[in-house]
Formats: C-alpha cells, sequence, structure tokens
C-alpha cells in the first residue's frame, strides 16, 4: 500500500473497468418534473393516469377515447451520461497519508474509468477553495489537492458548484461527521442517476488503538476530549460508530444511492474487487 | 487546631507530584481522530445546562488533593477544637547558686539547663508548661500550665542564685502539680546522692561539672568610731593556685575625699578557710572582689556600712543614792552606751524606781526580806544568762508584777512584763548584788536585748540561707523590699523571717518609710563547693504516661474518614470518564 497517489496503479487498473452505469429509466416525480426531450428517441415505458401539471401533449388520446379517462404516456428520456465525482476536501479525510491517498485513488480512478467511457468526467473538490475542474485537468488537481478544509462536507456542499442532474454521482467521503444523514444523502442524490457514496475510512477510524490515555483532537473543529482508551471506552466507540454506519446506510438507501466502505488496510486493487465492486464493474472493452 | 506530630505534615509534599502529575496527564500525547463526536457519551441529563462533568478531570484532581490533605492530618495527628491536644509538662530547676557556675566554654549550668528544657517540651510535645524553682522557698517561675513558649521565655530570664536547700519538697509539690502517673523532669548540676529520698514520677538530670573554686565564704564589717573593720575568710575547694588576690576597693565615707584600693594576697590552706582583716577610716561602701573563676559570683562581696549603734541610758528621779551609783558604775565601763545627748535613731532604755513608768525599774518597797539562796533562775530567758548569783545577798521587797525571772521561795526577785518592762526588786543599799560578777552581767544583758529589741535589722550582712531577723514595732506596717520585689512583714517584735532567695540589697519599711537595710551575701560554701557536681540523667522510677509516647491521646480518625471518602469519590469520577 502506497501513502501516496499511486498513479500507476490505477492506470494499471483503468483498462479493465467500466462505471456501473443506471439501468432504471429516470423517473419522473408525479406533479413536480414536467416531462421533457420529447422527439424520436423517446421511448414509451408505462402509462400513468394524469395529474395536474403534467404537458397535455403526453395525454394518449387513443387511450382518452377507449376509456373515457385522461391516461398519460410515460416515456423514458434517452439521455448523455455524465461521471460526476465530488471529493471530500475536510482535514478528516487526511487522517493519515494512506486515507488521503486512498480517497485520492478512488476518485481519480472514477474519473479515469467514466473518461474512458466518454462520460466527460467533473471533479468537483470539496476543499477551502472550491472548484469544478474537467477532463485531463482531473489528474493535476487531484495530484495537488490537499485535505485542509475545517468544515464536513455537508458544509462545503454550500460552496461547491450547483451538482449537475442526469450523471453518474460519485461522492467521495469518510462521511464522519454530525449531520442530517438523511437530508445530506438526498442532497447528493438529487438530479443525479445514480449515487455512489464511497466511505474511505482510515484503520484508526474503523478499529482505533487504545491501551492508553489521549488527548482526542477533531481533525476538522479541533475541539478536543481526553479519553483513557479503555477497552469499555473502546467498545463504546465501536458501538457508536456501527449506529452511524447504520444510519448513513439507510440514508443512502432511501436517496436511492449505494454506499461503498472501503478500508485504507486494502489496497486498491483490492477495494475494487471488494467493495468497489458496485461502482467499477470488470470488463473494460464494454 | 494544634498537631501532635508536625513533622507529618511532610506529607502535602505529595501535593507537588500529583499536581505535576495531573498537568502531565493534561498535556498528553494528542491523538487526532476523524469524528470526535463517536467519542463522547452522550449526557442526556447535561442537555439543559453547563455539564460538569467537563471537570471531570479537576474534581479528580481536588479528591486527589483531599485526600493527601486527609492523609497528611492525621500523619500529623491533628486535634480540633476541644480534641485538640493539650500536653502538661512540669519542670523543676534548681534554684541554687552553683547553677551559675561555668564551665570552661564559658556556658553556665543554668544555660545549658535552658536548652535541655527547651528540647525535653519539643521532645514531649508538651502544649503547657509549669516551670518551678526549688529552694528554701519554691516558687513558680511559669504557670500553672503556662503557654510552652511562655514558660520557656520565663526561663530564660530566670536566674538561679539561691541558698543550698533541700529539693524534695519542691519535687513533691512538682508531682501534686503534674498530677499521678505524669512525670516530673528536674535539672539540676548534681547527681542524687545515695540519702537523697526522689520522689519515683522525677527524671533526674544533672548537667553539672566537677571543677575547683576559690570562693568568700564570709565577710564581715564592723563600724566603730570612723574606723571600718572588714574581716574575710577565703577558702579553696579542689585543685588551684594555693594563692590568690583578692581586691578591696572602699569607697570614699562622708567625711573623706577619696577611697582607697588595697589588693591583698591570700594563701589559701589544703583544707578550711583564711581569714583576712582589714581596717579602713572613714570608708563609704567596701567592695571585695575576688578573681573570675568557676563561680564568679562567690567571689564578689559589697559591704555598705554598719555602724554598732549605742543604746540610750536614761536614769530617772527618784533612784536611791545606792542604786543610781551602782548604775553609774556600770556606764561609765559599759560599751556601746550613750548618756545625755540621745542619738537619732538609737533605743532608749529608761532606768527607774519601782512603780515607775520606766523600761526597768529597780528597787524594793517595804517589807524588805534578804535572800542569800537558795535562788532559782529561769534559765530560757535571755535576761539571765550567765548570771552567777552565788555568794549573792539579796534584799527584795513586795513582790513585782510580770513573768519571774529569778526568785528565792515566795518572794520573786527579778520579773518581766509582756510589753518587756523589767522589775528588778532589789534594795542595792542593803544587798551585795552589785559588787558581785553578776551585776554587770544582768545589766549587760538588759543592754543587749534592748539593742536586740532595736527596730531594724539586728544585723546588718548576712549570708545566703540565713534567716533574716528583724524587729518590728506593733502598730506599724512594715514591709520587706529586695531583689525578688517588696513582701509585707507580719508580726511584732523580734521576728525570722525565712532566709532569702537571693542575694542583693534588702530594706525595711514602715509605712513606706525606709527603716533598716541588710545586705545579702551571695556566699554559701556549700554551693561554692562545686566538687561534687556532675552530669547524671536519672530515669523515673515510675514510668508514666509520658513513656507511653503517642498513646497519651488516640489519634483522631476523621481524617482516615475524609480520606476513604475523597478516595471513594475519586475513584468513582474516574471510572465514569
Amino acid at each position: 500500500m502506497s501513502t501516496r497517489l499511486d498513479e500507476a496503479e490505477v492506470a494499471r487498473l483503468v483498462p479493465g473497468l467500466t462505471l456501473a452505469l443506471p439501468r432504471l429509466p429516470q423517473r419522473g416525480r408525479v406533479g413536480e418534473v414536467r416531462a421533457s426531450s420529447a422527439g424520436s428517441a423517446m421511448e414509451l415505458h408505462d402509462f400513468r393516469m394524469y395529474q395536474p401539471g403534467d404537458d397535455l401533449r403526453q395525454v394518449d388520446w387513443n387511450a382518452v377515447a377507449r376509456t373515457g379517462d385522461l391516461v398519460l404516456r410515460v416515456r423514458q428520456d434517452e439521455v448523455s451520461p455524465r461521471a460526476e465525482v465530488v471529493l471530500d476536501g475536510s482535514r478528516s479525510m487526511a487522517l493519515s497519508p494512506r486515507k488521503a491517498a486512498a480517497a485520492r485513488e478512488v476518485a481519480l480512478l472514477t474519473v479515469e474509468v467514466g473518461g474512458r467511457q466518454g462520460l466527460s468526467p467533473t471533479l468537483l473538490w470539496g476543499g477551502p477553495r472550491s472548484e469544478r475542474v474537467q477532463g485531463l485537468a482531473c489528474r493535476a488537481a487531484l495530484r495537488g489537492a490537499e485535505f485542509e478544509a475545517q468544515d464536513d462536507l455537508a458544509s462545503a456542499l454550500g460552496r461547491l458548484p450547483p451538482l449537475r442532474p442526469c450523471g453518474v454521482r460519485v461522492v467521495v467521503s469518510d462521511f464522519l461527521f454530525e449531520t442530517d444523514l438523511e437530508a445530506l444523502c438526498a442532497r447528493l442524490s438529487r438530479g443525479a442517476s445514480a449515487l455512489f457514496l464511497v466511505q474511505v475510512l482510515d484503520v484508526e477510524d474503523l478499529e482505533p488503538t487504545g491501551g492508553e490515555g489521549a488527548r482526542l483532537v477533531d481533525s476538522e473543529s479541533g475541539v478536543a476530549l481526553e479519553e483513557l482508551l479503555t477497552d469499555s471506552v473502546l467498545a463504546a466507540y465501536a458501538r457508536r460508530f456501527a449506529e452511524h454506519q447504520r444510519a448513513l446506510r439507510s440514508a443512502a438507501v432511501r436517496a436511492r444511492g449505494t454506499l461503498l466502505t472501503v478500508s485504507t488496510a486494502d489496497g486498491l486493487r483490492a477495494q475494487v474487487a471488494g467493495p468497489l465492486r458496485a461502482l467499477f464493474v470488470a470488463g473494460g472493452g464494454a | 487546631m494544634s498537631f501532635g506530630l508536625p513533622w507529618g505534615l511532610l506529607a502535602l509534599g505529595a501535593l507537588v507530584p500529583l499536581v505535576a502529575a495531573y498537568f502531565l496527564r493534561r498535556r498528553q500525547k494528542p491523538v487526532v481522530v476523524s469524528a470526535l463526536f463517536l467519542w463522547r457519551t452522550p449526557r442526556p441529563r447535561a442537555e439543559g445546562g453547563p455539564r460538569w462533568e467537563r471537570f471531570t478531570r479537576e474534581a479528580s484532581l481536588l479528591l486527589e488533593v483531599l485526600a493527601v490533605l486527609a492523609a497528611a492530618l492525621y500523619l500529623a495527628d491533628v486535634r480540633l477544637g476541644e480534641t485538640a491536644r493539650r500536653r502538661h509538662l512540669v519542670l523543676v530547676v534548681d534554684g541554687s547558686l552553683s547553677m551559675s557556675a561555668r564551665s570552661p566554654d564559658g556556658k553556665t549550668v543554668l544555660e545549658r539547663v535552658r536548652m535541655e528544657a527547651a528540647k525535653r517540651v519539643e521532645d514531649e510535645r508538651a502544649t503547657h508548661v509549669t516551670v518551678l524553682a526549688s529552694g528554701a522557698s519554691p516558687h513558680v517561675v511559669a504557670g500553672p500550665e503556662a503557654d510552652a513558649s511562655r514558660a520557656l521565655g520565663a526561663l530564660e530570664s530566670f536566674e538561679s542564685r539561691g541558698p543550698d536547700h533541700d529539693v524534695v519538697p519542691t519535687l513533691l509539690w512538682a508531682q501534686e502539680l503534674a498530677g499521678p502517673g505524669k512525670r516530673v523532669h528536674f535539672f539540676t548540676d548534681a547527681p542524687p546522692t545515695e540519702d537523697t529520698v526522689v520522689p519515683p514520677a522525677v527524671r533526674w538530670t544533672a548537667l553539672g561539672r566537677s571543677q575547683g573554686n576559690v570562693a568568700l565564704v564570709s565577710a564581715q564589717r564592723r563600724d566603730e568610731g570612723g574606723r571600718a573593720t572588714v574581716t574575710l575568710r577565703v577558702a579553696r575547694f579542689g585543685a588551684g593556685a594555693s594563692e590568690v588576690e583578692a581586691r578591696v576597693r572602699a569607697a570614699p565615707g562622708p567625711g573623706a575625699r577619696e577611697g582607697t584600693e588595697r589588693v591583698e594576697r591570700v594563701a589559701l590552706p589544703e583544707e578550711g578557710a583564711a581569714t583576712v582583716r582589714l581596717t579602713f577610716r572613714e570608708a563609704g561602701d567596701v567592695e571585695v572582689s575576688l578573681p573570675d573563676d568557676a563561680l564568679p559570683e562567690d567571689g564578689r562581696v559589697r559591704l555598705p556600712p554598719s555602724p554598732v549603734m549605742p543604746v540610750a541610758v536614761g536614769l530617772t528621779e527618784g533612784l536611791s543614792p545606792a542604786s543610781r551609783q551602782a548604775l553609774e558604775r556600770f556606764l561609765a565601763v559599759s560599751p556601746d552606751v550613750a548618756r545625755g545627748t540621745p542619738v537619732a535613731g538609737a533605743p532608749v532604755l529608761s532606768v527607774g524606781p519601782a512603780r515607775a513608768e520606766a523600761r526597768v525599774t529597780l528597787g524594793a518597797e517595804a517589807p524588805l526580806r534578804t535572800f542569800v539562796g537558795p535562788f532559782f533562775t529561769e534559765k530560757g530567758s535571755t535576761l539571765m544568762d550567765d548570771v552567777q548569783l552565788a555568794g549573792v545577798r539579796w534584799t527584795a521587797g513586795a513582790n513585782p508584777p510580770g513573768r519571774p525571772l529569778v526568785t528565792a521561795g515566795e518572794a520573786v526577785l527579778v520579773s518581766e512584763e509582756e510589753g518587756g518592762r523589767l522589775h528588778l526588786n532589789v534594795d542595792l543599799a542593803r544587798s551585795n548584788l552589785q559588787r558581785t560578777t553578776a551585776w554587770p552581767v544582768l545589766l549587760g544583758n538588759v543592754v543587749r536585748e534592748a539593742r536586740r529589741l532595736r527596730e531594724g535589722f539586728p544585723r546588718h550582712q548576712l549570708n545566703l540561707g540565713e534567716a533574716l531577723p528583724v524587729v518590728t514595732e506593733a502598730g506599724a506596717r512594715y514591709a520587706l523590699s529586695g531583689p525578688m520585689g517588696k513582701k509585707p512583714v507580719f508580726g511584732a517584735g523580734a521576728l525570722s523571717l525565712p532566709p532569702p532567695t537571693s542575694p542583693g540589697h534588702y530594706v525595711l519599711e514602715r509605712d513606706g518609710t525606709e527603716v533598716d537595710a541588710v545586705e545579702v551575701l551571695a556566699l554559701d560554701a556549700r554551693e561554692s563547693d562545686l566538687r561534687g557536681r556532675g552530669s547524671a540523667d536519672v530515669p523515673a522510677k515510675e514510668a508514666g504516661e509520658d513513656v507511653a509516647g503517642n498513646g497519651g491521646q488516640e489519634r483522631a480518625r476523621w481524617p482516615l474518614v475524609l480520606l476513604l471518602a475523597a478516595l471513594l469519590a475519586d475513584f468513582y469520577v474516574t471510572r465514569k470518564v
């Protein structure tokens, strides 16, 4: 395992991988979103009853004549897929050099694989100076990326450029911060055709070392807490960590997203073959 | 609050590493974590206000400090309020002159006693001390039950200059003051002799030293007719020079222009004393000093003038010619008798016929009878000292009043009344008493008695330890002032006061007016003999409560309870962390 961005390993993995694009059509929400993109490319997907606000052009008048009800054609848009990578730039991502490297590697691998698929990958960097880069600039941006933001991802979203709809959205973070996870996941999934929450965790996040007293300092706020890292204290941490993970996973599912948790104990190849298998599909020729 | 063992407070030193460890713990290695909120234990009850748990470390420190404090208080044997430690110690210091003897290093025995007493008070952890000074009249130097520091301060200003005495009565008194089962600490300069009955509770500590000494054992001055005769007796105790120089300095008297100073070389015998007699003309105070030695105090005396006061004799009218002739013949040859002009302050002796208001009556009233014996004399009367009546033909008349001193059958020949009036029931025209030796002896006794009953001090120089004779008159208020202060003198007539406890100048005052003075010299041959002195520490025969050490009073247990409570609370506080 390298403690810095291992571009060679990424380059070796990219040819054999593709991003798992969403197989389900994008569904409009009843009464909220006007159907769009009418034309020859539209493919009939379903029928449903008319609701106020629906586009009257999509009313199937034949069905109306047959049944006397306002039946609406629901069509699937044929979209041009994009890949959008949101990388958490908070300090907790640099808890260890390995954690920082793993986050960069996942982001770079996503960008590289997406670019290879023609998804016009975009990198949103949630650092102190938020920025959006595209294409080849993503690699350079990831090389120089420093995790120095003193706030968490939920706060960083406020200063990031608006997320673009109709794309595969991959959010790389440790998701170890106190926030309304339901709201966060809902916001991240809004407009995305697919949402992957890649949670990068350090070994110390998963199994902190105990046995002595420590002055625990929050990586972002700097708030300190003195603890004797006894077995009971570690057990309490593990219990609260599990509860947090459960809440995060539940929030991801509710937002139609997928939570993928990787450990820095594993190398990138092992991560791709393991937890990231849902994001990276083997078979680069596809 | 008091402490039985102040050294226990050293345990407070544990606070230093404790506080240091606390701050070291506060500065332990920081560990950066991704999510601090996962480490915090939710405290639902703390949501309403400040979380005192934030001060858990401080509370732990305070509890540990409290535990150390409680432990220190227990080790220091703390006492509070009514239970405060009260430990009484009775010290007895020998008040005799030999305690002022100096060793070659210049320290007196009394100075050693002061240091040893202070050490003893500290060792015994006494809070209250009573200090007694032994002597013929023992007295309290400090106390009873004075504060320890005050008692030691009083001992610092105490001077031991009394005569030789028996210390046992003082030790018994001290034992009573100490109470049953308590020890008494006696400090002196000589070990107890075999025949000394030391009370069982007394610890006898001798801090003296055997050494030689040359001292004046007596000094007398007699002034007659402007000439002062000083008689000195110088003795050597132990090894030392066989000759000593006595420096005698006489201040000028009222009629002299300048004083006199002499240096007399005195040869000292192996045993006994050498006598030196010096005379001075018109001398004031005479000061005698010997070279300083182990006990300088007994080598210095000051002798003020001590003139012999004559007795003024007056013969009243009515005396028979034979009586007058016999009296005048005696007075003509009797020393220290003045006739005619009365001398100021001198006693007056008036002689008159029978039934006269005179101090002495001489004569007989009819019917007369003559006796040739046997005569019965009251031997207990000083008036009859050495009066031999053998061969005397005594013609007496009616019996005079008063207590008979000489009788012949039923006849009272000499009697004395209560007030001192003397009746000589004799007709000298028909007797031969005036022609026998009994006559001048009897009259000499009468004059001597008149002089003895003169108001004031019969002697003007006294040695330490000698009773102080004084004569007072009835109806007046007398006081004796001296180095130890002023004391009233009770009684009338010839009195014998207890020996003065300190040498110096003593004045007899009547109704505030000085009557007479006496010089008590710091001379006591038994105190000057330092050969039997030495050092010893004889423990008490009975082990008192003092031996039990700390067992005399049980330690307070509340610091232990406080210690336990603090430790439990600290355990509880740190357990929650």
